[in-house]
């Protein structure tokens, strides 16, 4: 290895996006307080730095190694820093109105998403384990606040606490088993832990309770059965339009890292099989535990917060056979979530009014005919979730069962099968309370929102058009990982 | 893209698919229910003359096969090709549908009281998704469609629907779905099957049927789409969601569902489930054909004891697709074509009692026969419809009925095996059943003397309602005095695919899953050979 650890100018483009947002979150921290009338416009300046970010990995990243190999940047990782950017913009539209109803508008709403976004798509791109855990506590933090942004009410402090507790704990795991890899195998890259595992290096208890260690770690940001408790609490308290971005782009980066820390484990001939078999387990329990749990919920936030559990579990099936093609229905799938889930929290956002109560799915009844435009998406986000055709939400189902199909795993597809019509039921129920009842709370009028409303709209338009037209999408992400060699 | 824009604008089938979802744009911004209660009817017409002129184009014994051109890629990565076609096979359930779309919209003109703009949506989506199902030729598409049907029917149930509304429609969400849901794993496996053997993946209905499979992949598939067909059927013992979901249904929805929902079903296992796994098909004929018999006879005993019109109209309906199923797994051409004809015709008599119970039912509220009694007397149009129609219904020879059951039953009785001619011997019980449940109904409504003072003042049937029930009617005398033209144009294609799937069953068994050389679709699932010019002609 180069004993320089000089920084190239080719270096400095390959983290250009996290640049660019973190100067934008420092910018609007400062125009907060330097230039408070400018309040108004922060949402379109911060939607210019998510846009911008993206634009910048779409072109300037070079693709390859940076920074000695702590980052590596592909084709695979510029689409996952789209979805998490993606993610950021619908968040951040959906954020406007909400902020301005309750008082909150202000700088660091902003700064801290654009942060934490700019965390995620770092860690994505980390191929160093100890870069992995700065950016994932970049993320975090920002997220810990983020979620009791809500400073008057009660349950966003419960909320933050919460998840402050568990993550710092978590983080904690994490550190643990990133030591414990480091002492056996010698190294915290993670192509040379690879190797060194290969080799056969080191004590293999140590090195399977390290990836253990981490598996958890970034199951806990996933929110995967055993690790989601603290999901439906966090996202029952927190501002509904950060949930739009807490339920989707930290598990976007997340998985990105575990697929990598999988991969890596399973370069251990002793332990390459124990890992498909614990990956398959948690998608079982994430995908059953997940949907039942769902079933029996009242509050539309909780309902989503164990959808996003059951969906992770989906997600993780191409993972239990990995390969290369595990990531094309990975980033399908992660994309389609990413739509559906941003654009359900959207509409929740601009149906519910009061964020101290609960959000009850009762309350929406008969809403179907008094906001017919809302409702339709909402409607279309449902179906999507639940898979139905012709969403992309069913493509992206489609594409992880084909997985698992093809790489003989037929049974895990059958409990995937079996957890989706679990979750039909309950999906349904949404769509059933919108249209089939009568109104039992009239709403409460109040001033347009139109950047929500062309947050849930762009989702669910993009939702049932990508699904009956998805040739492009899918072609590109098919040939972006053929390209990867 | 711009070849399906091409196709769309075209006199062709692609345009007779999608008209009706392309009709739903303008739909969105016609709030007011007359308005949007014209337009669906007005595009209901539109529609039925596409189809009609579609078929009238190519009328003709052997019916060619229609394809819109070549199949064009629709999700290229993974061989999902937008392909469709019609052949003898499809053209009557096709035409069957287009004929109900304008009929169904003024058979709920009046029963629809809330929302017809989203009736109208649903109605035209759902229409979009049985002609597609009905037309594709590409498995993966073929489930789109499937499902596609499912959310507007589950709406239609839901929202316009009776008392058990939201139970009757989630139950028949439910279990459509987790059949369906079987379907797909079972596409799966087959997609992923042709990709080991030939290299690319493809879900195109020609390249999946060189597939041989040995025998237990065969029973495990055939399985899956066998439970996903027969709910849609639905055959006992899997037909508990069907009762529900009729007596809940709105009129109109009624009869789309009786009236070709159900016909998907056995289509399904006559265009794909028999063709794709002869020899599963082959091994679990008796099974299926029993169960076809416990329909037949258990859905008559059901209809017997029904004090509600609906519901015994319902649970007769389980009888007679038992005996389109028996008919499709007697694996005889006459007993085929009987079941073709009879799909039809359990179309056009249910659909027309569904309307007429709608009718009575709009009038004074209930269903029951122990409010009605010496209609005849007060209303003599709507005994004659209900007698003409019953009596179809019932298999009275002169009618449509008598020929689809005739043809079934002989058809299976003249097979070689002992146990099939039994069970078409006990299966003529279940016409006698018939005429016991439905003369039942007919002579306690309109029979016998008035015993409810209301009753005497009911209108008579308007000449809105006559209109509607008038073609079904005609077209029952029709069929049921010359079938001949309604069976020669689906004959050859029924017994081209007779053929290749009697070729199919006596191959040698394989161990692993082996490869058949390519033959053209016409030669082995799909009936005949386009004659050039006329066909090239339509596509115009």
């Amino acid at each position: 290895m180069s004993p320089s650890y000089a920084v190239s100018t080719a270096d400095l483009w390959s983290i250009a996006p996290e640049i660019w947002l973190a100067g934008a979150g420092a910018l609007l921290l400062l125009l907060d307080a330097f230039l408070p009338a400018l309040k108004r416009a922060f949402t379109p300046l911060s939607l210019v730095a998510t846009l911008g970010a993206g634009w910048l990995a779409w072109t300037s990243v070079p693709t390859g190694p940076s920074f000695h190999g702590t980052l590596d940047a592909n084709a695979i990782t510029c689409a996952l820093t789209l979805i998490v950017l993606l993610a950021a913009s619908l968040a951040l539209l959906a954020s406007d109105g909400y902020l301005r109803r309750e008082g909150l508008l202000s700088g660091e709403y902003h700064a801290l998403l654009l942060w934490s976004s700019a965390g995620m798509t770092l860690m994505l791109r980390a191929n160093e384990l100890l870069t992995v855990f700065i950016a994932l506590e970049l993320l975090s933090i920002c997220l810990y606040a983020l979620a009791g942004y809500h400073r008057r009410i009660a349950v966003a402090a419960e909320a933050a606490i919460k998840y402050f507790l568990m993550g710092a704990f978590v983080s904690a795991f994490v550190l643990l088993g990133i030591a414990l890899l480091y002492g056996e195998t010698g190294s915290s890259r993670i192509p040379e832990i690879a190797r060194a595992l290969a080799e056969g290096k080191g004590s293999l208890a140590l090195e399977a309770l390290g990836v253990v260690l981490l598996i958890a770690g970034f199951g806990f940001k996933m929110s995967l059965v055993p690790f989601h408790a603290w999901s439906p609490d966090t996202y029952q308290g927190a501002p509904t339009p950060f949930v739009a971005f807490l339920s989707v782009a930290p598990k976007a980066a997340s998985v990105a890292v575990l697929i990598k820390i999988v991969a890596a484990a399973s370069a251990s001939a002793p332990l390459a099989p124990k890992w498909s078999t614990v990956v398959s387990l948690l998608a079982v329990l994430s995908m059953l535990g997940g949907n039942l749990l769902a079933l029996v919920q009242r509050d539309l936030k909780r309902m989503l917060a164990y959808s996003g559990v059951a969906h992770m579990g989906y997600l993780l099936i191409p993972l239990a056979s990995l390969n290369r093609d595990s990531w094309v229905s990975v980033l399908v799938y992660l994309f389609a979530y990413a739509l559906m889930n941003a654009g359900a929290f959207a509409v929740a956002t601009l149906l519910f009014d009061k964020p101290g109560e609960q959000h009850l799915i009762s309350d929406l009844s008969g809403w179907g005919y008094r906001f017919p435009v809302k409702s339709a998406c909402l409607a279309i986000c449902m179906l999507s979730l639940g898979g139905i055709p012709p969403t992309l939400g069913f493509l992206g189902k489609y594409l992880v069962f084909l997985h698992a199909v093809e790489n003989h795993q037929i049974w895990l597809a059958a409990v995937g099968v079996l957890a989706s019509l679990v979750g039909v039921f309950y999906y349904l129920r949404v769509v059933y309370v919108l249209y089939m009842k009568d109104e039992v709370k009239a709403p409460v009028a109040k001033a347009g929102d139109f950047l929500g409303n062309l947050s849930a709209g762009l989702a669910a338009l993009l939702t049932l058009v990508l699904g009956l037209w998805p040739g492009p999408v899918l072609g590109w992400v098919a040939d972006a990982v053929a390209r990867l060699g | 893209m711009d070849t399906f824009l091409q196709l769309l604008a075209g006199n062709t089938l692609t345009r007779l698919i999608f008209f009706p979802a392309l009709a739903c744009l303008p739909l969105l911004f016609i709030r007011r229910d007359g308005a949007a209660r014209a337009y669906a009817l007005l595009v209901g017409l539109i529609e039925a003359a596409f189809g009609i002129g579609l078929v009238w184009a190519n009328w003709g014994s052997p019916f060619p096969l229609l394809r819109d051109g070549a199949p064009l890629p629709w999700i290229p990565s993974w061989g999902i090709q937008y392909s469709v076609g019609m052949d003898g096979i499809s053209m009557p359930l096709v035409l069957l549908s287009v004929i109900l779309l304008p009929i169904v919209v003024i058979g709920s003109w009046e029963g629809i009281h809330k929302n017809w703009q989203g009736f109208a949506l649903s109605l035209l989506l759902l229409t979009t998704g049985i002609l597609g199902a009905l037309l594709a030729l590409d498995l993966f598409l073929f489930y789109i469609f499937w499902e596609v049907m499912l959310i507007p029917m589950y709406l239609i149930i839901g929202i316009w629907g009776g008392q058990r509304r939201v139970y009757a429609a989630v139950k028949f969400f439910l279990f459509t779905m987790a059949g369906s849901l079987l379907m797909l794993l079972a596409i799966l496996w087959l997609a992923w099957t042709y990709k080991e053997m030939a290299g690319a993946w493809s879900f195109a209905f020609a390249d999946l049927l060189r597939l041989q499979l040995p025998a237990s992949e065969q029973a495990w598939l055939f399985g899956a789409f066998a439970i996903a067909f027969a709910i849609k059927v639905p055959m006992f013992p899997l037909h508990t969601w069907l009762p529900d979901a009729h007596v809940e249904a709105p009129t109109g929805g009624s009869v789309i569902l009786a009236g070709i929902l159900l016909k998907l079903g056995t289509y399904g296992f006559l265009r794909f489930a028999l063709p794709l796994f002869p020899q599963a098909s082959q091994r679990y004929a008796p099974l299926m054909a029993g169960l076809a018999l416990v329909g037949i006879l258990y859905g008559a005993l059901v209809a017997w004891v029904q004090a509600d019109m609906k519901k015994l109209v319902a649970y007769s309906s389980i009888a007679h697709l038992g005996f389109v199923m028996l008919g499709l797994f007697a694996f005889d051409l006459m007993a085929w074509q009987g079941a073709l004809l009879q799909m039809v015709n359990h179309g056009l008599s249910t659909g027309a009692l569904f309307l007429i119970v709608g009718m009575i039912y709009e009038r004074r509220h209930t269903k029951e026969f122990a409010q009605f009694g010496g209609l005849a007397k007060v209303m003599p149009w709507f005994a004659f419809f209900l007698v003409f129609s019953t009596l179809s219904s019932v298999g009275l020879p002169g009618l449509n009925g008598f020929v689809g059951e005739f043809l079934i039953l002989a058809g299976t009785f003249t097979s070689k095996s002992i146990a099939l001619r039994g069970v078409a011997a006990t299966a003529t019980f279940g016409v006698v059943l018939a005429a016991v449940y439905l003369l039942k109904m007919v002579a306690a409504t309109i029979w016998g003397p008035i015993k409810h003072e209301e009753n005497r003042s009911l209108k008579d049937l308007s000449w809105r309602e006559k209109l509607l029930l008038a073609p079904l009617c005609l077209l029952m005398l029709w069929i049921g005095v010359a079938p001949e033209p309604f069976l020669a144009p689906s004959r050859p294609a029924l017994a081209a695919v007779l053929t290749s799937y009697q070729a199919r069953v006596t191959e040698i068994p394989v161990n692993t899953v082996a490869l058949r050389p390519e033959a053209p679709l016409s030669e082995v699932a799909l009936g005949v050979q386009p004659p050039g010019p006329v066909a090239a002609e339509a596509r115009q």
